[in-house]
């Protein structure tokens, strides 16, 4: 069950806070780095939702946001849309997608519905490669920035699309958050708990399953508008399975099934790849080793652990 | 296009050898998952590490045929390490959690790999006696081709003559189809893992040390190879020979004759394949557990 | 440790990282190269290259260097393409190995006004109808490496050719340039396929078809560890004494030629530089370079090495900041390893020798000999306006 807990909410301002510090009062590369941090949040996310509160592990979602990249990056850069009729169709084909991924996939579970997530993954990632129009493994450029200028801001400047990007991050929690209260977030994590009693109480499970899929999806999508307006280019990496891999890791170091956990994670996950990166050209190891580490010791997640020890806590005094 | 019947004897050639490639690996891959319900994304990894030993080997003692046999021992030890390390405390932890550490594990093996060979390919020299080409029912095809499809097949008979007639195999079987009371019969199933992890591990170092001389030894071969060996294993059916065999030769043959046929659909078609059966038959074809 | 002071010491970090950078000497140049992954030795003969340039030309002093690693990945090299510029205020940035990396910074480049000196990716539109004055290539472009096959596979009486290469931009780029003149000479592509770019390691069922069209000969694009199975596996089909097998310089490259063996042997290719030209310009830098790191250099050494020199020149012609940096760069020309070198005023592509060379064994190492030599090949302006 999702509640916002007061040391939710005081983590996830603490970290947001903490990175627009680093954003401004550092200089270029912190800013590339926060706009990195921001983007893999939202993926995260994204994938807690369906993951951490659902049930559903998926090892597709880094190619959901990169459907909603090269729709993005398609529409602005070579048919000429604007960027926000471009942004309604982005995230109305990632929630598509989702939606028929999480339909087809609502009777699988376990490692099959894991591989199932994984061979939608790839399939999208060979049509993209295939698609010639699209650049192929070259890539598309010349994808521009949201034009804010009416409300006087320029996301060209560095600065300002960072902090854009966190109150992007803001916005997703947010929505996220209040759809987990609902009744549609609860069923959700009812489904998870037991799937056969909630079809015992006449819910159509595939359709939620479904539903929330796509729902996740539409948040994943916004990750990769953001990341095609980032480098202002798209190339199909974006959507290799490995990626996806990337985000169910952060998701894990933050701490699935808290929400809260995969901003953290996300943080905690891009410095330790640049610090690593800095004195190792080896930092796969290192990373790899980390994880190994993290998920050995009970798999609960860097804030998960601390909302873990936090509730025991309170058990405790309650109990007392 | 001229001489049908040799192009697709060729083809078919072409087909068992990849396919019999694919069922090195994915045979130790589905009894690890049917026996242990462990998921070891690793496994190509491991197959990459014999890949390299069997380079290795071969430069350094000059002999190929030593190197078939020195590449698999190395690998075993390998996984070995790992079992004692991290897999046997994952064993229980659920699939999300087994793909998660044996994710790491693809890293850390990966730049270990990197760190000891370089980042260029590493080829191997054939054995003498297999090098080039022979004549086979009329057509013209590498000798060492024929010896990968060769080993596959010994592979093949050999395990399935101890699974059927052997009480070791009558064990394992019996752990796939119900380790709980296998265990109640007095069959030390937790030693029984282990000889089975054992055995899959040195079957994806020969299969590494096979492969080496044709496809030459590079880092990216352990996640190459990964997806393939995967779907196999999803599409054949957990835990049962026939399931590896019978998924090792869909996907080989696919493989092998979409690419001429149908190049650029060819790589979906497996997707959709895989897809298709998780939706109808999420078990696979053939599993051991029905 | 706390979040806010990992923070806080991680921008404490780059600060004095970009204080340190900024202290040293006159020109700084930012070398963007892969120092991870399948181009990682390409990165790194680049870098040996022109490190070289520079102590040859007594003027390492005079330079800083700040490297990045490009992970051949478009959008880390755009990260630290902006990083280079953006912070490390670099005058002049070379390197860059993949095309679509080169794809993803042009832009940047061009709205930056920084001089980019490309060291090895070679896509057509980059100094075709992408071109930008800011963007100077002495590596190749992948249409000019082929073009001359075309012409000697035609004149050297092949009618009828096969063609396969890696389905991604370069590998059609290439084959394109080969077929167009090809075909224009009087040949007949009896076939052409594309195989799944970097996951391919079994050539088996392309070669049987290939093998099927009952071609003349074979012309492939290949490189890297692709190019080392491909060329071992066309081998073991016993195709060679058939069908011979043309391509690409890239398929037989001094840097991993030796990994192929024998299988090599016989195979003609056109590359813009091999170690064994007989000039003494080249001899001296073969000995220079292998005395310094210990083993022949490759077309990718002598590609580093000229973007070093082209730099060198300029600044000795009075060069000193990305303005005329740029103004420079276009006029140099000298006689190098390679031969003749200049900067063609209508693409900023360079114009140089394209040389066919078959692959032959030197005792029990394999070498390059030279068999024709097709002087300053010229790129068409492909859409260029350089004003």
């Amino acid at each position: 069950m999702f509640y916002q807990t007061s040391l939710k909410t005081i983590t996830v301002t603490a970290v947001l806070a903490a990175l627009a510090v680093y954003a401004i009062a550092g200089g270029y590369f912190p800013r590339e780095i926060v706009v990195e941090i921001a983007i893999l949040a939202i993926l995260a996310i994204s994938l807690d939702v369906v993951a951490g509160y659902g049930g559903m592990v998926s090892l597709c979602h880094g190619a959901i946001a990169g459907i909603g990249a090269y729709t993005f990056a398609g529409l602005t850069a070579l048919a000429g849309f604007d960027g926000f009729t471009a942004t309604v169709a982005a995230l109305a084909i990632s929630a598509l997608f989702g939606l028929v991924v999480g339909g087809v996939t609502a009777n699988i579970s376990g490692i099959f519905f894991i591989m199932a997530t994984l061979a939608f993954g790839q399939m999208a990632y060979v049509v993209i490669f295939e698609w010639k129009a699209l650049g192929g493994d070259d890539g598309l450029s010349g994808v521009s920035r949201y034009d804010l200028s009416a409300i006087g801001l320029n996301l060209n400047d560095s600065l300002q699309f960072a902090l854009f990007c966190l109150a992007v991050v803001v916005i997703v929690y947010a929505v996220a958050a209040a759809v987990l209260r609902s009744s549609f977030g609860r069923t959700l994590t009812g489904i998870h708990v037991n799937e056969d009693r909630m079809r015992a109480l006449g819910l159509s499970v595939w359709k939620h399953k479904a539903a929330a899929f796509a729902f996740s999806s539409f948040l994943a999508g916004a990750a990769g508008i953001l990341a095609a307006q980032h480098t202002m280019f798209v190339s199909p990496e974006l959507l290799v399975w490995t990626v996806s891999g990337e985000v169910l890791i952060v998701v894990i170091l933050g701490g699935l099934g808290t929400l809260a956990g995969p901003i953290a994670g996300a943080a905690l996950l891009v410095f330790l790849k640049h610090e690593t990166g800095a004195w190792t050209e080896h930092w796969h190891l290192v990373i790899g080793l980390f994880l190994i580490a993290a998920v050995m010791a009970g798999g609960r997640g860097v804030y998960g652990q601390i909302e873990h020890s936090f509730q025991r806590r309170a058990l405790r005094t309650a109990n007392a | 296009m001229v001489a049908n019947a040799d192009f697709w004897l060729t083809q078919f050639l072409n087909g068992m050898q990849l396919s019999m490639l694919l069922f090195l690996l994915s045979i130790g891959l589905t009894i690890i998952f049917g026996l242990m319900h462990f998921v070891n994304l690793a496994h190509g990894a491991l197959y990459m590490v014999g890949a390299y030993a069997g380079v290795t080997a071969a430069a350094s003692l000059g002999n190929f045929w030593i190197a078939l046999l020195a590449a698999p021992l190395a690998v075993t030890l390998v996984g070995i390490f790992l079992y004692v390390a991290v897999i046997r405390r994952m064993r229980r932890a659920g699939p999300m959690n087994q793909v998660l550490v044996t994710f790491g594990l693809i890293f850390v093996i990966v730049d270990l790999v990197r760190i000891l060979w370089g980042d260029i390919a590493l080829g191997m020299e054939q054995p003498a006696v297999l090098s080039g080409p022979v004549e086979i029912f009329g057509v013209v095809y590498p000798a060492y081709r024929l010896f990968i499809i060769a080993v596959g097949l010994v592979v093949l008979v050999t395990l399935g003559l101890v699974l059927s007639r052997t009480q070791i195999g009558a064990m394992v079987r019996a752990g796939v189809e119900n380790d709980a009371m296998a265990s109640c019969l007095g069959i030390n199933v937790e030693r029984l893992f282990f000889a089975v992890f054992c055995v899959g591990c040195a079957l994806a170092g020969l299969a590494g040390a096979v492969a080496a001389p044709v496809f030459s030894a590079t880092p990216s071969m352990a996640t190459d190879i990964l997806i393939p060996t995967l779907i196999v294993v999803v599409i054949g059916g957990l835990g049962s020979l026939s399931g590896a065999i019978v998924g090792s030769l869909i996907i080989g043959f696919i493989q092998t004759f979409g690419a001429v046929v149908l190049p650029g659909f060819a790589s979906v078609l497996v997707y959709i394949l895989l897809a298709a059966v998780l939706i109808v038959k999420p078990s696979g074809l053939l599993p051991a557990r029905s | 440790m706390k979040f806010h002071t990992f923070a806080a010491l991680a921008a404490c970090a780059s600060a004095v990282l970009v204080a340190n950078t900024a202290a040293a000497a006159d020109i700084k140049v930012g070398l963007l190269l892969p120092k991870s992954g399948t181009y990682a030795a390409l990165g790194k003969e680049i870098e040996d290259g022109f490190t070289l340039a520079l102590d040859e030309a007594g003027m390492s002093e005079d330079f800083t260097l700040v490297v990045e690693d490009s992970e051949a990945k478009p959008s880390v090299g755009v990260a630290k393409a902006r990083k280079l510029v953006l912070e490390d205020q670099v005058d002049v940035m070379a390197g860059i190995v993949s095309s679509a990396v080169l794809g993803a910074v042009r832009d940047f480049v061009d709205g930056s006004k920084v001089p980019l000196i490309v060291a090895n990716a070679g896509n057509n539109e980059a100094t075709g109808e992408s071109c930008s004055p800011y963007i100077t290539r002495v590596s190749f472009s992948n249409a000019q490496v082929n073009r001359p096959m075309g012409e000697w596979l035609a004149k050297s009486g092949f009618n009828k050719v096969y063609t396969l290469a890696p389905d991604y931009a370069a590998g059609h780029q290439m084959i394109d340039a080969f077929t167009e003149t090809f075909i224009a000479n009087g040949g007949e592509i009896v076939g052409s396929e594309y195989t799944p770019f970097g996951k391919t390691q079994d050539f088996g069922p392309y070669l049987t078809k290939a093998k099927a069209a009952a071609p003349d000969a074979i012309y492939v694009f290949y490189a890297g560890g692709e190019a080392i199975t491909f060329v071992k596996q066309y081998d073991s089909f016993g195709m060679k004494k058939d069908i011979p097998l043309f391509g690409s310089g890239f398929l037989t490259s001094p840097l991993y030629v030796a990994a192929e063996g024998p299988a090599a042997i016989g195979v003609t290719t056109a590359l813009h530089y091999v170690p064994t030209l007989n000039t003494p310009e080249n001899k001296s830098f073969v000995e220079m370079f292998t005395a310094k790191y210990g083993h022949a250099p490759s077309e990718f050494a002598v590609q580093g090495y000229d973007a070093g020199r082209v730099l060198a020149e300029a600044v000795k012609a009075g060069a000193s900041d990305r303005e005329t940096i740029k103004e420079q760069l276009a006029q140099v020309s000298y006689s190098g390893p390679r031969g003749p070198l200049l900067i063609d005023p209508n693409t900023n592509n360079i114009v140089q020798n394209i040389y066919v060379y078959e692959t032959v064994a030197d005792g029990d190492a394999l070498t390059q000999k030279v068999v024709g030599t097709v002087d300053l090949v010229r790129d068409p302006a492909n859409g260029c306006k350089l004003n």
